[in-house]
Order: structure tokens, then C-alpha cells, then sequence
């Protein structure tokens, strides 16, 4: 435990370094003290509402592809062919000059000069349990909150647009449903709506013998019974109760969403899981909602590496290669950002089952589309792949890079949470500019 | 090493659970639990919650179900003092309370991993009779088969090796089920190496309770769920991810001494041999199920002591003392560290009596506080709750949530089944309270595998209510339903506060009268109108939440 703590505050000694926008951050709390007298406090909301306002106008949206378990950045994004712990895949030649990766994904091979990527990330958690919550949340300083996913916080910022379909969708394997948890203490409703196995929820329409005033008729009368409840009551539970109800009645009115597939498009993305649901994402993009999250599992090769890289990657190659290509051909990339991650990466020494174990130190994160420079690798491991050279990011400055890219000012926004502001990302990192368009 | 860091952890463990404070001797256990929580708090307290607050949630937590109109008008009328106490014992003798503890304990201890005729008659014959918790473990460990009613309460064990979709048979799972369910404890991330970050929690733990089922298959001969032992004829050899040296272990409780594994010669290894006609398994001499259930769930085990009176607590308070329920140990202690061991050693000390302590957390007023609290300005409502100054507002299991609707628009009778006799419960007809059961389940429930521990609601669920066929036959009249009853009443004031008493367990305020009653007279067709009042109230955050 001791080892542990010591190695977290050591690393982002090293990784972050105090930028500029500290001295920013000093003027904002003095104008906050201010606005608190002015009663403009509360759960959940911004020091800055006019900054929120301009922000729900925007029209960019988030894809965020996670790949639950953590890839294998050698048998992907940086592999090493010939060394040590470089495995037994060779690399192959991408669109981008002297750039190489896996042999796994030719078909992102194809379209490496569409992408950034950055081979230098090293962040702290070596457990799943820690690890995907505190990447998620972009592993802010400890304020005493639980802080929101990168899904939330979007939702947060900027709003439902004008969908009227819930900010932030997480399409993934499995249940499906409300995961508030993801919001912290930004309050219920700014979690995710799981659409789980790409079905849509059972019950959909609404009973023949109701029309269409009659059931707004009954919801309002239930809403009225709501506010009857929540006088004097902790509202977390109501909230998240009733937002699952608008919800269902967002989706209601948007049934389309989930027919089936074009069998062009299945072609393109895979007749895979993780095909079919980077699909789903894909309409739910076009659909207009805000943050959509494609869930990927399986991925925690601890035994057979090899062969569950071989496995796992050319579903992730296609499905990831094609949703990049389509978003690009629809016009639609240059308002989404894109983004490819883990909670780690794999370590570079091949254990006793012939698998690679969690390796938070020297992983690789990918990219692109909205606010994102194109056909750019920055960041490198040394030969064997054990360690980052040179300039390591950690999580933080991705979430400032990614705010950045979305037209957030990472450094200037900050939450309000009972009074206290709190900055949207670490704030001892800042955006990686050689990410930045 | 490994041996010095469980006698650390279990040390703060023990010594805890030896430990009560002077205030809390010579009283009721409820008395002592109140003065913990009234002297580790720090603010105003929530007042008492009204008689129809109190009697909803003692309905839901004791029946499973709402409380009917005249239980309420009944209760209230009641002016004895110790109406309370008379109104706790009374629903503790009800024949729901077996089917609402079998109903809670199915969801804690096999996580919808799915059902079985047999393990549900365990669950409800042990709560009609009262079976305590050391028994109720010993049972699902090592049953009786020749019992009927013990016959299907290895369930839990045998459910846990099905394979499902690609997985391998998972004993890893079931070992660390045993340490989660049973002891509080979530060694599964100490399956390959020491815990990252729960020092108490070592890799040497994990194997040795892994001892215990390494050898257990899924017996075929039985016709009721049933678990067979393989001999064991060495310990169990481990190594950790992070090193090269190899470990032995025998079976081994946490926190116990490690069993050795004798040598038999070929002759003796079976107790009961294995009988080739019958294909009855045999029974090896040498028998770690047994001692399992022996000595696991025992007072000399204070993580056993600790488990379940955590997990009772949650189920009544809201949360638990030490959260999240699998994770106690020294660096995750309780909020109420004096509190736990007291309810700990006090469980032991009445052996293990589920019914005497859900009585006493019933008793106690924590547990009959208010949901309402008008806080001071500097209070926080997370910090109000944390020290049970204000009753936290609790999900209503997919079960609890059935029986009301059932209850509130009065369609119950329309599914004869109830769940207490094997040949109903083999009945396929379409229109059983196993089919309804089974829609909610899928509609409100968590997926297997996942706990149903913190409250969350679901568009699923809200569309099952919103758009069902069959939540909307219960609403719109017919068969002899709230509905129905209500249209009969020709006061329009009358229909709103019987409406309100029938599906919130209340009268209507003068604000809600005046609202609801309005819209009554606005609708040209007032059948439609009451079936829409009674989905609105069906639907409300007040019928959602048992608060």
C-alpha cells in the first residue's frame, strides 16, 4: 500500500509539471468566494455560466472507444518485432511514412494519416478495479469527490444539444440500462445510458389504448407526485428515478435508431459485437447525441496474449478502421472527436502463461477527428518497449487535450460543487499541443 | 511472511469484536445501538417518522410487500404505546416474512444467477422455521440429503461450477463467492498475487479457501442439486504472478489454521465408497466440505460474526456499516467501528438468530427515523445519512416492487401462485406470479453475477412501466381491481384520498386533493382518469423508493 502511494505522487512529480494556468486558477477561486455570497452555488454546476451557455451550442461530439481489460500496445500500437519482449507478430508499413504498427491491423494501417498517436503514456494504476474509474475520471487531484467519467463530464459541459436523446450512451456487451455511478458528484442524471447487446429496451411503444395525450397526461401527473416527495428528501434518488423516465421517453420517440443494420454497413464495420455496436454508435452520433461510448471486453490477456491479441484485434482493426473511414466520408469527423483507449497497456515481459500482465507504465492512447492534428505519432518507449523516453503524459493531459479539442478551456472551467470549485482536469497537466490541430 | 500479515489483520479484527463500551452494557441491544449512533453523530436528527412512513417500511422490509389501506387506517387508529414494538412482532409472525426473507437472501446469495425449485423451498422452510445463520450456512455447505428440506441447498454451491458462455468452470469464483458472501471478504483479485492495495488480503487467503473446492464437481445422480467431493491427495500448489518461488497449501479458512492433508493408501481413502449401481460418488475419508462447514460459520470466526449483520444492516439502514459489503478489512473499517463489533458479538451471542436481530434493527430509532430532514445550513444530507440522523431512502427489489403493484392496484388475485409448494411452483400456465415475477426480473433486476447493492433505476424498467401490456391491465379496470373499486366510489374527494391510501399507504394532503381532484373532474371519461391516477402514483419516486 505504502509502495503504492509512493509510486503514485512520485510519478506525477514527474509527469506533470505546473503550467501557467495556476495563477488563473487563483483568480477564478477569488471570483467564486464572490459568487457564492451571490447564492449562484450549487450541485453540480459551473463557475462559469456563460461559458456553459456557448458550450451547449456546440455542435461537437465525443466517440469514445474503450477497450475494457487493457490492449497490448506491442501487439498494436507500438509493437517491437525481433526484440526481447516484442512477441511473435511482425509490424507492417502505414500510410504515414516510417510509421509502423502490429501486423493485426492493416486495415488501420490504411488509415494511420487520419490519426495521432501518442506512444508515450504513462499513468499509475496497475489494477482494473482502480484502474478504469480513475483513467475515466482523468485522475484529478483528490478533493474529497468522486469525479465524473470523461462521459459525464461532456454531458456536463455541454449539454444534450438538440437531440432531446440522452448526452452520454454507452453502448456495450451485456445489461444494459442507467449507470449513474459514472456521474459522481455531478449529480444522477449526468450518467450513462447503457444500451446493452445493441437490443433496444423491451417495451417500447406505447399501449394501444393510450394516445399520445393521455400518456403525457399521466406524466405529468406524476411528475407533480415527484415534487410532492422531494421536499426536504436527499434528491439523488428521485433525480436519477425520474431521469430514467425521460430518458425511456426520449427513446420512445427515437425507435429508428435500432432497426436492423444495413448489410453494407455490417460488411464494412464486421459482423462482430464489437462491430454491431460501433455501428449502433455510429447512428447515435448521427442521431446527434453528445458523448456515445463502444464498449469492448476480454481484452485482460494475463494467459495465450499471443493468441487473444490474435483473436481480439482484427475485430477491433475493422470495426475501428471503419467507423474512423465512415465518420470522414459522412463530413462528420471534423466535429467528432475519436478517441481509442484502455486502462493500461500490457507488460512487455511475457509471464508464465504465456500472457502479458497490466503495464500502466508505457502504453499508447490514439485519436482523432474534432479539434485533433492528423497523421501525427508523438511519444516513444525505449527498445524494448519497458519504459517511455523522453516526455511521458499522463491521463491529465489527455483530458486537457481533449477539453481543448472539443473548444472547452480546460484550464479556465471548473465545476462548482456545493460551493466548491473544482477544475474540470488535473490541474498540475495541461493539453498536449503537438496533439492539437 | 504471509502467516505474519493475516495474524496483523485479524488482530484488529478480534480485538474490535471483543471490544464493548461501557454504555452499551445491560440493555437492549436496539437501546445500545441507538446510543452509538446518537454519540458518533454531529447535527440535528431527523424526528420520528410518521406511523405511515414507519408502517410502509416495515411492510416492505418484513412482508415484502405495501401495506393494505385498512392495515394503515388500523395502525394509526392504534393509540397504544407500544404499538410499534406489537406492530414488529406481528409482521415477524406473518407468513410473508418467510417469503420475504427467502426472497432477499435468494438475491444476496446467488445474484440472479438464476432459480431452483429446491433451493427456494431451503430458503423458505429455514425462514418459517427460524433456522439461524450457522445452521443456514452449515446446510448450504454440507446438506442432509436424505432432509427434503435440505435438499436443494447446495444450490449455491452447485450453481457457481455451471459453465456459462465461453467461461471455464469457475472455482475461482465459487472460492471467493464462499469469502465474499459468508465473510466479507473479496479475495478474488488475490488469486494470482497478494492483494495491490488490501494488505489483510494475501494470494496464501485466497488458495487455501480455493483448497476447499478444488475438488468439487456437480453430482449427476441426484435429481436435486447436490455437490460431490474427488479425493485430495496433496495440497494445492500456487506461485504468484510477481515471483518464482512455489507455495503449498492445504485447505484454509482466513484468519485459520491450515488443514493437513493426510495420506491415505489406496484402500482407505473413501469414508463411503463410491457405489457403481447408484452412481452415488463416495465420500473421501479425508473431507474438506465438512470441515468447511464446521468451522466456518462459527463464533470463533469473527469474520463470519461480522458478514451478515453488516449485510442485515444494509438491508434495513440503507447501507452498510463497512461499505462495500465484500471489503472489510483493516484499512476499509466500519463507520461504526464500536457499533459492528457490538451487533457482531451480540449476533453471536443469541446464535446466529436472523429473526432476533432483524427485530432489534427494526426496534431502534435509526431504523424508524424520518426520510425528511430540514437541515441546519452548514449540515450536508451525505453526512446526515452517514450517521443515520435521517433514514436513507432504499431501492425496492424487483420482489418488492412486484407484491406492491400487485398489492396497490389489487391484481394479485388474478395470479393464484403463491411461492411455497413444490407442485405449484412446477406449473408452466402463462399467466403464473412466476411469469410476472420473471418480467420484473428482467425488467428491474441487475444481471447475474452483479449485486443488487446500491439503488439503480433503469429505462428498462421505466418502460416496463410506461408501455407493458401487463402493468396496463392492472391499471385499467378489471377482474375486481383498485381501479375498478375506486370508479365505485361517487365522491370525487373520496376516490383521491382512497387512491392515495391504496397505492402510497397515505391520506392525500389538501395541495395533492385539490390537484388530483381537478383532473378527475376534467376527464370526460372517468374510468380512463383513475386508471391514469393510479399508473401516476404507481410511478412516482414515493412508490419507487421504500423510504
Amino acid at each position: 500500500m505504502q509502495q503504492h502511494t509512493n509510486h503514485q505522487s512520485s510519478s506525477h512529480k514527474q509527469l506533470c509539471t505546473p503550467a501557467q494556468h495556476v495563477m488563473s486558477r487563483r483568480r477564478l477561486l477569488g471570483t467564486t468566494a464572490a459568487s457564492g455570497l451571490l447564492g449562484m452555488g450549487g450541485l453540480g454546476g459551473l463557475v462559469q455560466p456563460l461559458i456553459a451557455d456557448e458550450l451547449t451550442q456546440s455542435d461537437k461530439q465525443v466517440l469514445f472507444i474503450w477497450i475494457d481489460g487493457g490492449m497490448s500496445q506491442l501487439e498494436s500500437w507500438d509493437p517491437k518485432p525481433n526484440t526481447k519482449f516484442g512477441g511473435p507478430f511482425r509490424s507492417i508499413q502505414t500510410t504515414l511514412p516510417g510509421i509502423r504498427i502490429s501486423e493485426l491491423m492493416p486495415k488501420t494501417a490504411d488509415i494511420m494519416h487520419l490519426l495521432a498517436l501518442d506512444r508515450g503514456v504513462t499513468t499509475v494504476d496497475n489494477s482494473h478495479s482502480r484502474g478504469v474509474p480513475r483513467i475515466q475520471r482523468g485522475d484529478p487531484k483528490d478533493r474529497g469527490v468522486i469525479y465524473p467519467y470523461f462521459g459525464s463530464a461532456v454531458a456536463k459541459l455541454m449539454g444534450q444539444g438538440n437531440s432531446q436523446l440522452p448526452p452520454y450512451i454507452w453502448v456495450k456487451p451485456g445489461s444494459g440500462g442507467f449507470k449513474y455511478q459514472d456521474a459522481g458528484f455531478l449529480g444522477p442524471q449526468y450518467g450513462a445510458l447503457a444500451i446493452g447487446d445493441g437490443l433496444p429496451p423491451p417495451n417500447m411503444v406505447l399501449p394501444e389504448t393510450l394516445s399520445h395525450d393521455d400518456n403525457s397526461a399521466r406524466n405529468r401527473l406524476r411528475q407533480f407526485a415527484n415534487a410532492q416527495y422531494a421536499a426536504g428528501r436527499n434528491s439523488t434518488f428521485g433525480e436519477a428515478q425520474s431521469f430514467v423516465f425521460d430518458s425511456a421517453q426520449a427513446l420512445m420517440n427515437r425507435r429508428a435508431l435500432f432497426s436492423a443494420p444495413d448489410p453494407v454497413d455490417v460488411e464494412l464495420y464486421g459482423d462482430t459485437e464489437l462491430g454491431r455496436d460501433m455501428l449502433i454508435g455510429r447512428k447515435m452520433l448521427e442521431a446527434g447525441v453528445r458523448f456515445v461510448k463502444v464498449n469492448s471486453y476480454g481484452w485482460d490477456t494475463h494467459g495465450d496474449n499471443f493468441n487473444g491479441h490474435a483473436s481480439l484485434m482484427p475485430r477491433f482493426d475493422q470495426a475501428f478502421s471503419a467507423v474512423v473511414t465512415d465518420l470522414d466520408q459522412r463530413g462528420m469527423l471534423d466535429n467528432t472527436l475519436v478517441i481509442a483507449m484502455s486502462e493500461f497497456g500490457r507488460t512487455p515481459r511475457v509471464n508464465g502463461h504465456v500472457g502479458r500482465d497490466h503495464w500502466p507504465e508505457a502504453w499508447s492512447i490514439v485519436m482523432t477527428g474534432a479539434g485533433i492534428r492528423r497523421g501525427v505519432v508523438i511519444g516513444e518507449t525505449n527498445k524494448t518497449g519497458t519504459f517511455v523516453e523522453n516526455d511521458a503524459h499522463d491521463i491529465g493531459d489527455f483530458f486537457h487535450t481533449w477539453f481543448t479539442a472539443l473548444g472547452v478551456n480546460s484550464a479556465e472551467t471548473e465545476y462548482l460543487n456545493n460551493g466548491q470549485p473544482l477544475p474540470i482536469a488535473h490541474d498540475d497537466c495541461s493539453p498536449i499541443k503537438e496533439l492539437l490541430a | 511472511m504471509t502467516s505474519l500479515r493475516i495474524s496483523a489483520g485479524l488482530a484488529i479484527i478480534l480485538t474490535a469484536a471483543l471490544y464493548a463500551p461501557a454504555s452499551t452494557r445491560g440493555v437492549e441491544l436496539h437501546t445500545a445501538i441507538d446510543r452509538l449512533v446518537e454519540d458518533a453523530a454531529d447535527g440535528k436528527f431527523a424526528a420520528q417518522a410518521t406511523d405511515q412512513e414507519f408502517l410502509r417500511r416495515l411492510f416492505l422490509d418484513l412482508t415484502g410487500e405495501i401495506p393494505a389501506p385498512n392495515d394503515v387506517a388500523e395502525f394509526v387508529a392504534n393509540s397504544g404505546a407500544d404499538k410499534r414494538i406489537e406492530m414488529v412482532d406481528r409482521l415477524l409472525q406473518d407468513e410473508r416474512y418467510a417469503r420475504r426473507m427467502s426472497e432477499l437472501f435468494n438475491v444476496m446469495l446467488m445474484e440472479r444467477r438464476g432459480t431452483d425449485p429446491t433451493w427456494s423451498r431451503f430458503l423458505v422452510d429455514s425462514f418459517k422455521v427460524n433456522r439461524h445463520w450457522d445452521a443456514m450456512v452449515r446446510t448450504i455447505i454440507e446438506p442432509d440429503l436424505s432432509n427434503v428440506s435440505e435438499q436443494g441447498a447446495g444450490y449455491f454451491l452447485t450453481k457457481r461450477l455451471e459453465k456459462y458462455g465461453q467461461n471455464a468452470t469457475d472455482y475461482p469464483g465459487l472460492a471467493s463467492d464462499i469469502g465474499r458472501l459468508f465473510m466479507g471478504i473479496d479475495l478474488a483479485c488475490a488469486q494470482c498475487h497478494d492483494h495491490l492495495f488490501v494488505d489483510d488480503y494475501s494470494q496464501a487467503d485466497f488458495q487455501g479457501l480455493f483448497a476447499f473446492v478444488s475438488n468439487t464437481f456437480v453430482r449427476r445422480d441426484t435429481g436435486f442439486p447436490a455437490i460431490g467431493q474427488k479425493v485430495m491427495r496433496k495440497p494445492l500448489e500456487f506461485q504468484s504472478v510477481f515471483g518464482e518461488d512455489m507455495f503449498t497449501t492445504g485447505p484454509r479458512i482466513p484468519g485459520g489454521a491450515e488443514l493437513e492433508v493426510p495420506e491415505y493408501d489406496k484402500d482407505n481413502q473413501f469414508a463411503v465408497a463410491p457405489d457403481p449401481e447408484s452412481k452415488a460418488p463416495g465420500v473421501p475419508s479425508f473431507n474438506p466440505l465438512h470441515y468447511l462447514s464446521a468451522t466456518l460459520p462459527s463464533a470463533s470466526n469473527p469474520r463470519f460474526q461480522t458478514n451478515l449483520v453488516n449485510r442485515l444492516w444494509a438491508s434495513m439502514m440503507g447501507t452498510g456499516l463497512v461499505w462495500p459489503l465484500d471489503l472489510h478489512h483493516s484499512d476499509n473499517p466500519a463507520t461504526h467501528p464500536e457499533l459492528l463489533s457490538l451487533l457482531a458479538s451480540e449476533f453471536a451471542k443469541h446464535d446466529f438468530d436472523i429473526k432476533w436481530l432483524v427485530r432489534e434493527l427494526a426496534l431502534t430509532k435509526a431504523y424508524q427515523r424520518s426520510s425528511i430532514l430540514q437541515m441546519a445550513l452548514d449540515d450536508h444530507v451525505q453526512k446526515a445519512e452517514s450517521e443515520y440522523r435521517v433514514f436513507r431512502e432504499k431501492a425496492l427489489s424487483p420482489e418488492q416492487l412486484m407484491w406492491s403493484i400487485l398489492k396497490a392496484t389489487g391484481a394479485k388475485d388474478r395470479y393464484p401462485l403463491e411461492l411455497n409448494d413444490e407442485e405449484k411452483l412446477a406449473t408452466e400456465l402463462p399467466t403464473t406470479i412466476d411469469e410476472v415475477r420473471e418480467q420484473f426480473i428482467s425488467s428491474f433486476a441487475n444481471p447475474p453475477r452483479e449485486p443488487e447493492v446500491e439503488f439503480s433505476p433503469s429505462v428498462r424498467g421505466s418502460l416496463f412501466l410506461l408501455n407493458s401490456q401487463l402493468v396496463q391491465s392492472w391499471v385499467t379496470v378489471g377482474g375486481n381491481n383498485s381501479t375498478l373499486q375506486l370508479l365505485k366510489i361517487s365522491d370525487s374527494t373520496e376516490i383521491i384520498d382512497s387512491l392515495y391510501f391504496t397505492v402510497l399507504s397515505r391520506p392525500a394532503t389538501a395541495v395533492e386533493l385539490k390537484q388530483m381532484r381537478g383532473f378527475l373532474i376534467s376527464q370526460p371519461d372517468r374510468a380512463d382518469a383513475i386508471a391514469q391516477l393510479v399508473w401516476a402514483l404507481l410511478s412516482s419516486n414515493e412508490f419507487l423508493i421504500n423510504h
